[in-house]
């Protein structure tokens, strides 16, 4: 006893020492890495993701996660150009051999397989696989599907639940290759669509099931060849990649593994050091002075076309009132929020995003129905008006995921929330699960975190995730169900212009506003994200931002 | 906690604490007073059980330094305040999102340890997280001290099918390493919550993680328990009461259970030191004390992200951890020593 008293008061001398030493703080400095070298082919690299991929599976694949990756794994007839910035807009046949052959009232699409395509595993390329692909992503009730109810039969194909019956809106050609696709009504984004990760070719044999731990065959830069959820995946070379394909050459590196590491500032500090190569995540807060300072050659921020909101569940007490909704877009603090993103987020107030068609820059700042967002919020307005409502003091819970810092926005939210009078506590869920959980009406999510980024550079896009049209019972983008009338049809309207012109734009820029005004949802801000490379890739180079595809890994290359 | 070497006997050791009490025992001093005697000479674990004390308090009085010195609460957010320091206007959280450090007094006592990234008092939550841990453990460890009596006493009392079927269920549950049961329990509990019967726990409430701690630690005292009470219930006075006529639960109660006391005491004190280390491993990996609930836990997980620019927020709640651990340790050895000298009862991992 009395020894083990002398080495316990050693221990707790220890401990006070520490506690001197830990308090002073400081840097931890751990300087680059990596060696140099010549631009070159091949290679392996090493990056890392906060979290799971939602799926792996390109039906059902729906976050920044899942597109980055898959987007070199699985292609479709048409695609976009693999270029910098507003150039990668461009949309550009990959599989099929031209752009679609477009009817003159808009609903008829015809388009020809390139000949001679085969899958990752082999197996050629037919057009009935895109029937296939079409119908796992109905069946599988995905994220996407509200994109193609609009092709005929597609709705009753959906009722019907069989997994093999025909869309009739959908004939295909094996022999000559071709593939006609025939809408309800005329559909502006349609050729956007068929350029969504959800329209990309599977083979026609593929399960009608969640394929994230064995996924299936594509025709993309790269293969996944090892799957283990919420561990890690690899991508290797896709040898039977097309090398004759205009402005989608194949990739320059063989392998790439994506470990899921948690901590942002572990992922930071190892591409620092080089041991990851990339992290899809910028760096944290405390840590990007440092990366800004002394990495500037391998970090760049770009600006996103995309708005950070937090849902509210209109079917769901107390946001089933508007006038409660209309109190929360008062007492949300979103210069409180943006700090949290460490200057990446912009307040704001529009739900179109600065760039896109539509944005209305007044109602984002200067003409926010809700006071100027660069301010503080007016929380005595929102007391006031959750008191009138009578539902000061009623239990919300605020849902949000661990990816950083989505947690830190949900615990400060539900703290707005409680300074506005009510009862709210975080519910933070794993990154990996959390869209699925909060899209599935089950849940009855009443209010959380959420974002959206553009699939592709039309209003719709950001529309459909208010779109009453667009409710499903699971995997639902429409998390506040959000249904009103007037929006829907204008919606309906406007999504059947074949162009945006400079009219159909302020018609998208009225609609965003009415959106906003009716306090449907409470935005906060746009956001800008990050490519942080590590010494050894070549960043000058081969480093891409798409604005659909955010980092395109088909473009990396090493020094 | 690891198995220890029989430690050596000294003059101040147990085998002279023994004689004393042979001695003394000449004099009347009861069991209870002649451990009181042992327990006050052992300078060490009087020291240990102070600073246990002063640890406890500090915590409870949480709410008093919130109110009159941070004037904040362990939840509350302040992204966009600014405190004046020094005459000088600083922001909680500045532009680029990293928070302010530690203030010390000039501010007032305001941020003290400094804040986190939502803006939130790190000394305001230090103390109330150290609340729900010492509550989490201590709880958890009534709980389990509860628990382990009654599966002790029953098993190792009647012996046969009552303890072949609980030896069993005990066998299943040690088979499993704490930390993967509780983890697994804590995170499919978080989501949903706990319903038995009328009784309804949230997803975020405190008893999730009594309740989970709780439990996985009854295979650790209920089985040296039931090896006692084997040992008991062959014993003369028990034979004796049996001879008079006492029926099984007066015989476990008013016999065997007031000689489990000194087993039970010592255990529970290394219990609660054991819970609060579970409570805080599962608050870190997110299984345990849910947001924005504070734990040490929790705080060490969220300091871990900031481990490179200021350490103290994660080492200042792990230091408080390790001075909890180990006063409650030194102390529930000395109380071994002090009860019964010769006592070999450990709290094996």
């Amino acid at each position: 006893m009395a020894k083990l008293g002398r080495r316990a008061l050693v221990l707790l001398v220890a401990c006070l020492s520490m506690f001197v030493i830990g308090a002073c703080g400081g840097d931890d400095d751990n300087g680059g890495g990596g060696g140099g070298g010549a631009a070159k082919e091949g290679g392996s690299v090493t990056i890392a993701q906060t979290s799971q991929p939602d799926y792996l599976d390109p039906a059902l694949s729906y976050t920044v996660n899942g597109w980055e990756p898959l987007s070199t794994v699985y292609s479709g007839l048409i695609g976009y150009k693999r270029a910098n910035g507003q150039a990668g807009s461009q949309l550009i046949p990959v599989l099929a051999e031209d752009l679609p052959k477009v009817s003159k009232d808009g609903t008829v699409y015809e388009l020809t397989l390139r000949k001679g395509l085969k899958y990752s595993d082999g197996t050629p390329v037919k057009a009935s696989d895109f029937e296939h692909t079409i119908q796992r992503v109905l069946n599988l009730e995905s994220g996407g599907s509200a994109f193609f109810l609009g092709i005929k039969g597609a709705e009753d194909y959906v009722k019907n639940a069989k997994a093999e019956a025909d869309i009739p809106g959908i004939e295909t050609d094996n022999k000559t290759g071709k593939v006609t696709i025939t809408l309800n009504g005329p559909d502006g984004t349609f050729t956007n669509v068929l350029a969504m990760p959800f329209a990309t070719l599977v083979p026609g044999d593929t399960p009608f099931k969640n394929l994230t731990k064995d996924p299936p065959p594509g025709v993309g830069q790269y293969k996944i060849t090892q799957s283990v959820p919420n561990r890690q995946f690899v991508m290797e070379k896709n040898k039977l990649w097309p090398s004759d394909i205009p402005d989608d050459p194949p990739a320059k590196i063989d392998k790439i593994t994506t470990l899921i590491v948690k901590n942002a500032a572990k992922q930071a500090q190892d591409v620092i050091s080089g041991k990851l190569d990339y992290m899809q995540d910028p760096p944290p807060a405390d840590i990007k002075p440092e990366v800004k300072a002394k990495y500037s050659d391998r970090y760049r921020e770009v600006t996103t076309a995309s708005t950070y909101y937090f849902f509210m569940n209109t079917r769901v007490p107390p946001f089933d009132d508007p006038k409660v909704r209309e109190a929360v877009n008062w007492g949300i603090d979103k210069p409180g929020l943006a700090r949290i993103f460490a200057g990446e987020v912009t307040p704001g107030c529009s739900f179109l995003p600065p760039g896109m068609p539509g944005y209305d820059e007044d109602i984002d700042v200067k003409d926010c129905p809700f006071g100027d967002p660069n301010k503080p919020p007016d929380l005595e307005k929102a007391r006031q008006m959750i008191k009138d409502a009578g539902v000061d003091g009623m239990d919300v819970t605020v849902w949000s995921n661990n990816d950083d810092p989505s947690d830190k926005v949900g615990e400060a939210y539900a703290d707005m929330l409680t300074k506005m009078g009510f009862n709210a506590k975080p519910k933070i869920l794993d990154g990996g699960v959390y869209f699925q959980t909060i899209g599935n009406q089950k849940t009855k999510a009443q209010t959380g975190f959420a974002n959206w980024f553009q699939d592709f550079p039309h209003p719709k896009n950001f529309m459909f995730l208010v779109d009453g049209a667009s409710i499903q019972p699971t995997n639902n983008q429409n998390f506040g169900n959000v249904d009103d009338p007037e929006i829907t049809k204008a919606i309906a309207e406007l999504n059947k212009e074949p162009e945006i012109t400079d009219e159909v734009a302020a018609k998208w820029k009225d609609l965003n506003d009415k959106l906003v005004e009716r306090a449907w949802i409470a935005p906060y801000g746009h956001r800008k994200l990050a490519t942080f490379f590590s010494e050894r890739m070549d960043f000058d180079n081969c480093s891409n931002f798409s604005p659909v595809w955010n980092n395109d890994y088909a473009r990396w290359c090493l020094k | 906690m690891a198995t220890e070497p029989a430690t050596e006997t000294t003059l101040q050791g147990p085998a002279a604490w023994e004689a004393e009490a042979e001695r003394e025992h000449v004099h009347g001093l009861g069991p209870w007073k002649l451990g009181l005697r042992r327990l006050r000479r052992n300078k060490v674990a009087l020291l240990f059980g102070f600073l246990f004390v002063l640890l406890v308090l500090s915590c409870v009085l949480a709410p008093v330094w919130a109110d009159k010195v941070a004037k904040t609460t362990a939840n509350a957010n302040h992204l966009s305040d600014v405190i004046t320091v020094d005459g000088k206007e600083k922001n909680v959280v500045g532009l680029d999102g990293v928070p302010i450090g530690p203030q010390w007094w000039k501010a007032d006592g305001k941020f003290f340890l400094g804040a986190d990234r939502n803006g939130r008092d790190i000394m305001v939550r230090l103390l109330y997280g150290g609340r729900n841990s010492l509550e989490i453990g201590i709880v958890a460890a009534v709980i389990t001290t509860i628990l382990s009596i009654i599966l002790g006493l029953v098993a190792g009392y009647f012996r046969g099918v009552a303890d072949t079927v609980i030896r069993a269920l005990l066998d299943v549950m040690w088979s499993f390493p704490v930390i993967i049961l509780g983890v697994a329990l804590g995170v499919a509990l978080a989501l949903g919550g706990l319903t038995i019967g009328p009784i309804k726990l949230a997803g975020d409430s405190l008893a999730i993680p009594i309740f989970i701690i709780g439990l996985v630690y009854v295979p650790y005292m209920a089985r040296p328990v039931r090896g006692q009470v084997l040992s008991l219930r062959e014993k003369e006075f028990v034979e004796a009461a049996r001879a008079q006529g006492a029926g099984p639960i007066r015989i476990m109660f008013t016999e065997v259970m007031p000689n489990l006391a000194s087993t039970v005491i010592v255990f529970f004190t290394l219990l609660i030191a054991n819970a609060i280390l579970l409570e805080s491993a599962l608050s870190f990996l997110g299984a345990g004390v849910q947001p924005p609930n504070p734990s040490w836990g929790t705080m060490i997980d969220e300091g871990v992200d900031r481990i490179a620019t200021a350490p103290h927020l994660a080492i200042v709640p792990g230091i408080m951890l390790v001075l909890t651990v180990l006063s409650l340790n030194v102390f529930g050895d000395g109380v071994r020593d002090a009860l019964d000298p010769r006592a070999k009862v450990r709290l094996e991992r």
